[in-house]
C-alpha cells in the first residue's frame, strides 16, 4: 500500500491550511476612515515643529463628530446655518458599511462593493489596487473634480459625477457601470454613488480647511469652533450651488452632430470621411467646406491663444514640449516645497501615504479615447471649462465683452479635433 | 461473477464529487468576482426559511447576487449529498482501507468548507471568506485524487520507469500551484484596509510564481518527452493537459488585469486606449472567475500527474527487477494484457 504517498498528499493539503491561516492572519475587525498623514505633512512640512500624523489625528476626530464614521455615516445638518442639501442622505446610508444585503433584502455597502478598491475606504485615492493602475485613482478628500460642466474652482453637478461612473474612463481602470444601471434590482446603485462620493468629498475638503486653519492659523480643532463652522459651510454651500454652476452648451452647429454620428459610431465610417475624396463628406459637407474647417480649426489650434500644441504636440498626438504634474501631486510636492523630480526629496513623503508622482499626460487625439467624454458638447466643456486639477486650462470665451474666441471658432476648434481621430 | 465485473460505485461517486466540486468553485468564484458573499445575511438558512425550501421563483427571479450565493448553497449541498454517497459505497465495498477513511476525509472537508461559507456570513467577515475561497480549491484538488486513486490506472499500475526527476518535478508543481491559489485569494478577497504596498507585493509574489508554475509544467511537459518515458502514454496526457491548461490560464490572467485594472500600455494602441471596463460585466466577470476556476483545474491536474507518477514509482519500488519499458514500446491496451507481455502487475493498493 502506497502510506507515503497518502501521507505526503495528507502533508501538502495541511501545510496548505497553515500556510493559509498564517498569511491571512486576523485582519482589522473595525475599520476607520485614514486620516489625511499626507496633507498634515505637507502643512507641517516647513515652519512648524508639530507632528503630522497627531495633527492628521485630530482632524479626522473632528470631521467624525460631524460626518460619523464609516458604518454609521451622518450630516453635520445641526453645525451648517442653513438647511443645505448638499448630499441625500438616504443614499448615503445605504453605500456605507460592509457590503451585503439586509434581512430586507435591501443592498447596502455600495461604495465597498465598487470602489474601494482603487479609490479607498476614505476615498483617499489610496485603495489597494492604487500602485498598478494609471492615472492613480482619484483622491476626492480634494474636492476636485477633472470631467464637469462647471467653471474652475466650482464643484461639478450630480450629472457629472454620474455621467463618469455611467460611461467610465476609456483606457483606465475606472469601469463602466453601465451594466450595473442596465439591471432591475442594482439601477439605484449608480444615483447612491453620486451622492456617497459628494459626501465623501466634502468631509475631506472640512478635514483637510480644519486641518490648515490649525496649522496655519491656530485654530483649535474644536466642533464648537466658530471659525470651523464658517469653513464647513462654506465647504457644504459649494456643493449645494454645483446644479447651478453649470454652463449652458450651446446647440452644436449641423455639421458637427452629423459629423458625431457617423465618425463617431465606428472606425470605419470616420475614416471614410477623412477620405473625403467624393466632394460630399457623410457629415453633409462638401469637400471645400471641410477642408475650409479643418484649416480654421487648426490654425486655432496652433494658435497662442489656445496653446494647444503646447502639451499635444503640433500633430495632437500629446507629444507636446510642455510637461506638468496634476494638481493632486503638486499638492504635497511643488507647494510643500518638493521636486517631485527628485525621488530622494519626494520619498519622505511616502511614509505619510504618497504615490511615485507622474506626469499628467496630454491626450493623444489620435486614438479617439476622450476620458471625459467624447461626444461634441463633453469635448467643448473641456475647452472652454479645462479639466480642473490638470495642465489643462480653460480657453477663454468670448461672453459679456471679453476677449476670447466665439462659440462659433469653438466648435471649429471641436470639429478639427475630432478629425484627428479621423486621420489616424 | 468477479470483482471487476461488478458495477464500481465507489469510482461513481468519486468522479462525480469531483466534477460537481468544480461547477461549485465556478459559481463560487462568481461569488467572489460579485462581492454577492453576504448577499443572503443569514445561515445556515435563507432569508429565515430553509436551506431547500426557499422558494424557486423568488431565488431565480431575484437579484442576481442572491441567485448566485444561493446557488452556490444548493451545489454545496449536492456535493456534500455525493460525498456521504461515496463514503457508503467506500466502506460497504472498499477494499483498501486507506481509501474507506480518506473518503471520510473528504467528508470532514466538505462540512469543513460549509462552515466556513456559513462562518463568512454570520460573522460578516472578509477574512474568512478569503480562507474559504482557498480551501475550495484544495477540497477539489482531494476529491480528483480519491476519484483517480479508484481508476483502473491506480489498482492496476504496471511497473515502469517513473522518473525521479519528474516525481520531484510534480511535487514542486503541486506546492506552486497551490501557492498561486493563495496568493490570488489574497488579491480577490483584498481587505478594504489593504494598503497599496501591501497589495503590490501580493502582485508581485503572484506573478513571480506564475513564472515558477510555468517553469514547472514545461519542466514535466519535456521531462515526459523524453525516452524512455515518450513512450508511455499515460505520463503523456495529464502532461498535455497541464500545458494546454497554462495556455489558456496564462491568457485568462492577462484578461483579469485587464478587466481590472486596464493595460499600463494602453495608450500604445486605439483599441487598447478606446477599452472601457465594465464594472461587473458578463465577459469581465466570466474571465476573471474562469481565472480562478483555472487555477482549481491546474492543482487538480497536478495531483492527477502525482499520482500518475507516483503510482508508476511505487510499482518500481515493489518491483524491482519487473522490467522497464523498452524504447519505442507503446503502452498501450490493458492492464491485463501488459501483464501479460512484460511484467507482473501491481495489486491495487
Amino acid at each position: 500500500m502506497n502510506r507515503s504517498a497518502v501521507a505526503r498528499l495528507s502533508a501538502a493539503w495541511l501545510s496548505s491550511f497553515v500556510g493559509l491561516s498564517l498569511l491571512v492572519g486576523c485582519g482589522p475587525s473595525k475599520l476607520q476612515y485614514r486620516p489625511n498623514d499626507l496633507h498634515a505633512a505637507s502643512l507641517t512640512r516647513e515652519g512648524s515643529d508639530q507632528d503630522p500624523r497627531s495633527v492628521a489625528k485630530k482632524a479626522s476626530e473632528l470631521v467624525e463628530q460631524w460626518f460619523g464614521t464609516l458604518d454609521d455615516p451622518k450630516w453635520p445638518g445641526k453645525e451648517l446655518g442653513a438647511d443645505l442639501e448638499a448630499v441625500r442622505m438616504d443614499s448615503v446610508s445605504r453605500c456605507a458599511g460592509p457590503v451585503g444585503r439586509g434581512v430586507d433584502k435591501v443592498e447596502r455597502g455600495v461604495f465597498r462593493k465598487h470602489c474601494v478598491s482603487c479609490h479607498g475606504l476614505t476615498g483617499d485615492g489610496l485603495g489597494a489596487a492604487a500602485m498598478l493602475v494609471e492615472p492613480y485613482p482619484r483622491d476626492f478628500r480634494r474636492g476636485t473634480f477633472k470631467f464637469k460642466s462647471t467653471p474652475v474652482g466650482k464643484k461639478p453637478t450630480r450629472q457629472d459625477i454620474h455621467r463618469t461612473l455611467y460611461e467610465g474612463i476609456p483606457g483606465t481602470a475606472m469601469p463602466s457601470f453601465r451594466a450595473i444601471d442596465e439591471s432591475k434590482e442594482f439601477a439605484h446603485d449608480i444615483d447612491d454613488l453620486v451622492e456617497y462620493v459628494r459626501f465623501l468629498a466634502i468631509r475631506g475638503e472640512v478635514e483637510r480647511r480644519a486641518m490648515a486653519a490649525y496649522v496655519r492659523e491656530g485654530v483649535e480643532l474644536d466642533p464648537n469652533s466658530g471659525r470651523l463652522k464658517e469653513l464647513l459651510n462654506q465647504v457644504v454651500q459649494k456643493w449645494a450651488a454645483s446644479e447651478s454652476d453649470a454652463i449652458e452648451i450651446p446647440e452644436p452647429p449641423a455639421y458637427i452632430s452629423s459629423a458625431a454620428s457617423t465618425s463617431f459610431d465606428s472606425v470605419s465610417a470616420s475614416r471614410d470621411l477623412a477620405v473625403g475624396t467624393d466632394g460630399l463628406d457623410t457629415d453633409g459637407l462638401d469637400n471645400g467646406q471641410h477642408v475650409e474647417l479643418i484649416k480654421k480649426g487648426q490654425s486655432l489650434f496652433e494658435s497662442e491663444l489656445t496653446a494647444c500644441v503646447k502639451c499635444h504636440g503640433k500633430t495632437g498626438t500629446g507629444d507636446g514640449a510642455s510637461q506638468d504634474y496634476d494638481e493632486w501631486t503638486k499638492d504635497w510636492t511643488i507647494l510643500a516645497g518638493i521636486d517631485p523630480k527628485h525621488s530622494k526629496d519626494w520619498k519622505e513623503m511616502k511614509p505619510f501615504g504618497a504615490l511615485k508622482p507622474v506626469l499628467a499626460k496630454p491626450r493623444n487625439f489620435h486614438w479617439g479615447a476622450y476620458h471625459g467624454g467624447k461626444s461634441p458638447s463633453e469635448i467643448f466643456k473641456r475647452i472652454v471649462l479645462g479639466i480642473e486639477g490638470t495642465p489643462m486650462p480653460p480657453v477663454a470665451r468670448a461672453q459679456n465683452g471679453n476677449p476670447g474666441l466665439s462659440d462659433e471658432e469653438l466648435w471649429e476648434l471641436v470639429y478639427y479635433v475630432m478629425h484627428l481621430e479621423e486621420r489616424s | 461473477m468477479s470483482s471487476e465485473a461488478k458495477f464500481n460505485f465507489v469510482k461513481l461517486w468519486a468522479w462525480l464529487s469531483a466534477m460537481f466540486i468544480f461547477p461549485l468553485i465556478w459559481v463560487g468564484g462568481l461569488v467572489t468576482t460579485h462581492d454577492a458573499g453576504m448577499a443572503v445575511p443569514d445561515w445556515p438558512g435563507t432569508y429565515g426559511y430553509n436551506l431547500f425550501l426557499y422558494p424557486i421563483s423568488t431565488w431565480l427571479y431575484g437579484p442576481f447576487d442572491l441567485l448566485i450565493e444561493h446557488g452556490h448553497r444548493l451545489l454545496g449541498s449536492w456535493v456534500g449529498l455525493l460525498v456521504i454517497f461515496l463514503c457508503i459505497s467506500a466502506w460497504a465495498t472498499e477494499a483498501r482501507r486507506w481509501y474507506r477513511w480518506a473518503c471520510l476525509g473528504l467528508l470532514a472537508a466538505v462540512i469543513a468548507q460549509g462552515l466556513l461559507g456559513g462562518f463568512r456570513v454570520v460573522l460578516d467577515e472578509r477574512t474568512i471568506a478569503m480562507a474559504h475561497g482557498c480551501g475550495g480549491p484544495l477540497v477539489f484538488a482531494y476529491a480528483s485524487f480519491l476519484a483517480f486513486a479508484s481508476s483502473s490506472d491506480w489498482k492496476h499500475a504496471w511497473p515502469s520507469i517513473a522518473p525521479k526527476g519528474l516525481w520531484r518535478l510534480s511535487w514542486v508543481l503541486l506546492g506552486a500551484t497551490v501557492t498561486q491559489l493563495v496568493l490570488g485569494a489574497q488579491l480577490r478577497h483584498a481587505l478594504p484596509s489593504t494598503t497599496p504596498v501591501g497589495f503590490m507585493s501580493m502582485v508581485h509574489l503572484h506573478l513571480t510564481f506564475a513564472g515558477v508554475v510555468t517553469a514547472a509544467i514545461l519542466g514535466v511537459w519535456f521531462l515526459v518527452r523524453r525516452n524512455p518515458y515518450s513512450t508511455e502514454p499515460r505520463l503523456k496526457v495529464p502532461a498535455n493537459a497541464l500545458a494546454g491548461l497554462l495556455v489558456v490560464q496564462l491568457a485568462l490572467g492577462i484578461g483579469t488585469w485587464m478587466a481590472n485594472y486596464a493595460l499600463p500600455w494602453s495608450e500604445t494602441a486605439p483599441s487598447l486606449a478606446r477599452y472601457v471596463i465594465s464594472a461587473k460585466g458578463y465577459w469581465e466577470s466570466m474571465l476573471v472567475t474562469a481565472h480562478q476556476a483555472t487555477g482549481s483545474l491546474l492543482i487538480a491536474f497536478s495531483t492527477w500527474l502525482i499520482c500518475r507518477v507516483g503510482r508508476r514509482q511505487i510499482s518500481l519500488a515493489q518491483n524491482p527487477n519487473s522490467f522497464t519499458i523498452p524504447q519505442n514500446a507503446s503502452i498501450v491496451g490493458t492492464a491485463r494484457e501488459t501483464q501479460t507481455t512484460v511484467g507482473q502487475p501491481v495489486s491495487a493498493v
